[in-house]
């Protein structure tokens, strides 16, 4: 573990000033888990003291199964060569999230994109409610319930023929009487 | 001084001089620009959730269109988020062929931007010549992958062909040849009038803003900041490979075309030494049934170099032959919403194309 | 003598191979595929052969290229796009995108077909098509303009009202002026 110095470092320092767990995943890589509340504070100090200024990405996850969403932002010290990832979950219900765009000014594309797949809202976000979508009156569309082959057979038109296309095999098969032979079976979609 | 009076103006989406299907709505006063927001979308298709539909594998047929201009570095950030999670090994051969892959791809972007600045600014020659000779870059990749734009051809294991010693002497063949075109394109570009008037002073980037708007990439390294993910983070062999990362002072259009002219040698440079040091060996390093492909349980995060700047996955899989989740990030969803809100008041109106062109802004890569 | 069956043919033939020869394609480029436009405007394959060139907003143009998918977004835009298109007008759907979907099929934001909500001419298929490929069916297009075929402004005006009605299917907040031809 000699080559982990670095990240077992920023751990330590991390986990010293707030009351966090967490761990290092490979070089390079560190993660912690906080609370939704802790969240802010911590980036700000990992920003301001740490060296890590730049936002170099931040995303939800569903998990429809644990009824929470997980929010991650990952972070980058360009002089410690590390990404730190904070990691938080929050609950399904009426979810909000702090807004951190006054951290970093760019953070606020971020969330309006969240806000708008997920439905999590950041209170005192500025912009549009519109991102990618326009008029959209569904279930936001990332959630993991929502259906979007369902959405679309309903929405669209849809050309016939297309659910031929399954198995491309079997479908040439059928049309020029052959076989389709063993080995590629086991290569088969349907089963 | 007269003040004159404040018109809303829509750029966008259907006009000649954005790079691609946006809008930007403007305030603007006179000829210059007091407000502006943009407005992305239009070519929304949902692709995280689609690729949640497909396997591991079908999902590289979506993952290339992510960002059309260059599609490549996109599949090389998923496939080493996907290693990463499966602890597969990519053999060296295998690493060697997709540098070689990435910088062709770095390449022929590169020749895209030269038409795209020089045609905002109206050379339309230099574009004639560049994306004409862009299409030798094209042919070695149908060579190789079969196709000229997408190429699925980098899969998480390695590559799915080998190169042969017949490509190998074109693609150097080709490198000669485009060495020698720089020098025109340079001319035409850099020694014209027009040109250095309009890009000098335009569109700059401040230096000591520029980490916190999102900014990286060329546009990064033209503001003074050495920022490459190929040396702070190397993947592949690029630790084994000798290259400079160029930077320029001053932010603006200018610095970014120093930036890039430089980098297009660059790129030149690595292809023929990873051609020179290829090992012979193993290319691919098999997955075992690509349908029923189950990738352990995880997270990760890889990032790349592309063209417009750092690109990075992240990867969820929660034990099933499909992705949980994958979420891309590529440089444009700053450059193209942050950084041109910030930098376009002050600017003329018929300057925002060619700042547009100069920031590596793709809506595709923006709104997925 | 000028309102002479045979007369008005040799007129016809006449304007219809002026048309085809000056084919203005609006540059707006919907999807993907937009990426190829460039190559086979460019030198090595040069549409401008075949008098295919590029204008830049929709009254000066005679051909609306849809490059592949349409988010719903853009598909009001390319509706308003259209109807601003002078006659005679036509639109090429390049690209699978266009014509069943693609691999987009199961997209909540993308149409899986376009002639249901603009008459389409010609379809390019592919994903995506070739510079040869686009070549070919702007050759295919220049065919049927010199046959007469190609009136699909006229069949957009007769049958507005299904085109509407599939437009606003989609298109949930249809707050455009009312093109009056
Ligand atoms: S057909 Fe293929 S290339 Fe064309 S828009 Fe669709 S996905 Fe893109």
């Amino acid at each position: 573990m000699t080559e982990l110095i670095k990240e077992q470092h920023l751990l330590d320092s991390l986990t010293s000033a707030f009351k966090i767990k967490g761990r290092v995943i490979r070089d390079r890589r560190v993660e912690v888990f906080a609370d939704k509340k802790m969240v802010s504070g911590i980036l700000l100090f990992a920003k301001k003291q740490l060296g890590f200024i730049h936002l170099a990405h931040m995303t939800c996850i569903d998990w429809i199964d644990e009824n929470k969403f997980e929010l991650i932002y990952t972070i980058w010290s360009p002089i410690e060569k590390i990404h730190l990832f904070v990691k938080t979950k929050i609950e399904r219900e009426n979810p909000e999230m702090e807004n951190i765009d006054s951290i970093w000014d760019q953070a606020n594309t971020y969330e309006r994109e969240i806000r708008e797949m997920f439905g999590i809202q950041f209170p005192g976000l500025i912009g549009e409610q519109d991102f990618a979508l326009e008029d959209w009156d569904e279930m936001p569309p990332m959630r993991k319930d929502f259906d979007t082959k369902k959405y679309a057979l309903e929405t669209y038109y849809q050309r016939p023929g297309r659910e031929d296309a399954k198995d491309v095999r079997e479908t040439i098969s059928e049309r020029s009487g052959t076989k389709v032979p063993d080995f590629a079976k086991k290569y088969s979609r349907e089963k | 001084m007269i003040r004159e009076k404040e018109t809303t103006l829509y750029l966008g989406p259907q006009h000649p001089g954005i790079t691609g299907n946006m809008m930007v709505k403007l305030k603007v006063q006179g000829d210059t620009v007091v407000k502006a927001t943009t407005h992305v979308g239009y070519l929304h298709r949902a692709f995280e959730k689609l690729i949640e539909q497909r396997n591991w594998l079908n999902a590289f047929t979506l993952l290339c269109r992510f960002c059309v201009p260059e599609p490549d570095p996109m599949e090389l950030t998923y496939a080493r988020a996907v290693e990463e999670l499966d602890n597969r090994e990519v053999p060296e051969r295998a690493q060697y062929i997709r540098v070689i892959v990435m910088e062709l791809a770095r390449l022929q972007s590169f020749m895209l931007w030269y038409a795209g600045q020089a045609g905002s600014a109206g050379l339309y020659t230099l574009g004639q010549w560049s994306v004409g000779d862009r299409n030798y870059i094209l042919d070695l990749f149908e060579e190789l992958t079969g196709g000229r734009i997408y190429h699925m051809y980098i899969w998480p294991g390695g590559v799915r062909r080998d190169v042969t010693d017949t490509w190998k002497d074109k693609v150097l063949k080709t490198m000669d040849y485009l060495e020698k075109r720089q020098d025109d394109y340079n001319q035409l570009m850099f020694d014209n009038t027009i040109f250095q008037k309009r890009a000098k002073g335009v569109g700059i980037v401040p230096k000591d803003k520029a980490i916190e708007w999102g900014v990286v990439g060329p546009p990064l390294r033209g503001v003074g900041i050495k920022s490459d993910v190929r040396i702070d983070e190397p993947y592949e062999v690029y630790d084994k490979l000798d290259f400079e990362v160029p930077t320029a002072e001053g932010g603006d259009i200018w610095a970014r075309a120093l930036v890039r002219k430089e980098e297009f040698r660059q790129s030149i440079s690595i292809i023929r030494q990873a051609i020179e040091k290829m090992p012979k060996g193993d290319y691919y390093n098999k997955v075992p049934n690509p349908m029923k492909w189950v990738v352990p349980e995880g997270q990760a995060w890889a990032k790349t170099e592309s063209v417009r700047g750092e690109i990075g996955f992240y990867v969820v899989s929660n034990g099933t032959n499909k992705p949980y989740r994958v979420h891309a990030k590529g440089a444009a969803y700053t450059h193209g919403v942050t950084v041109l809100e910030k930098i376009l008041p002050g600017q003329n109106i018929a300057d925002i194309s060619f700042i547009m062109n100069s920031l590596g802004v793709c809506p595709p890569e923006i709104e997925r | 003598m000028i309102n002479d069956k045979d007369s008005q043919k040799i007129v016809d033939y006449i304007q219809n191979f002026a048309r085809k020869q000056s084919l203005f394609v609006m540059a707006y480029g919907t999807g993907c595929g937009a990426i190829e436009i460039p190559a086979t405007m460019t030198s090595r394959y040069d549409a401008e052969r075949f008098g295919i060139r590029g204008a830049a907003t929709p009254r000066q143009a005679d051909v609306l290229l849809i490059t592949g998918y349409l988010a719903t977004k853009t598909l009001k835009r390319v509706i308003r796009v259209y109807e601003q298109m002078q006659e005679p007008k036509y639109v090429i759907g390049f690209g699978s995108c266009t014509i069943n979907g693609g691999m987009y099929f199961d997209s909540y934001n993308t149409i899986n077909a376009l002639e249901q909500y603009i008459p389409v001419d010609v379809y390019i298929n592919g994903c995506m098509p070739r510079p040869e490929s686009v070549i070919s069916g702007f050759v295919k297009l220049q065919e049927l303009i010199q046959q007469g075929k190609a009136d699909n402004g006229k069949k957009y005006r007769e049958n507005l009202e299904w085109y509407r009605t599939n437009q606003k299917k989609i298109i949930k907040n249809w707050k455009m002026p009312d093109y009056n031809w």
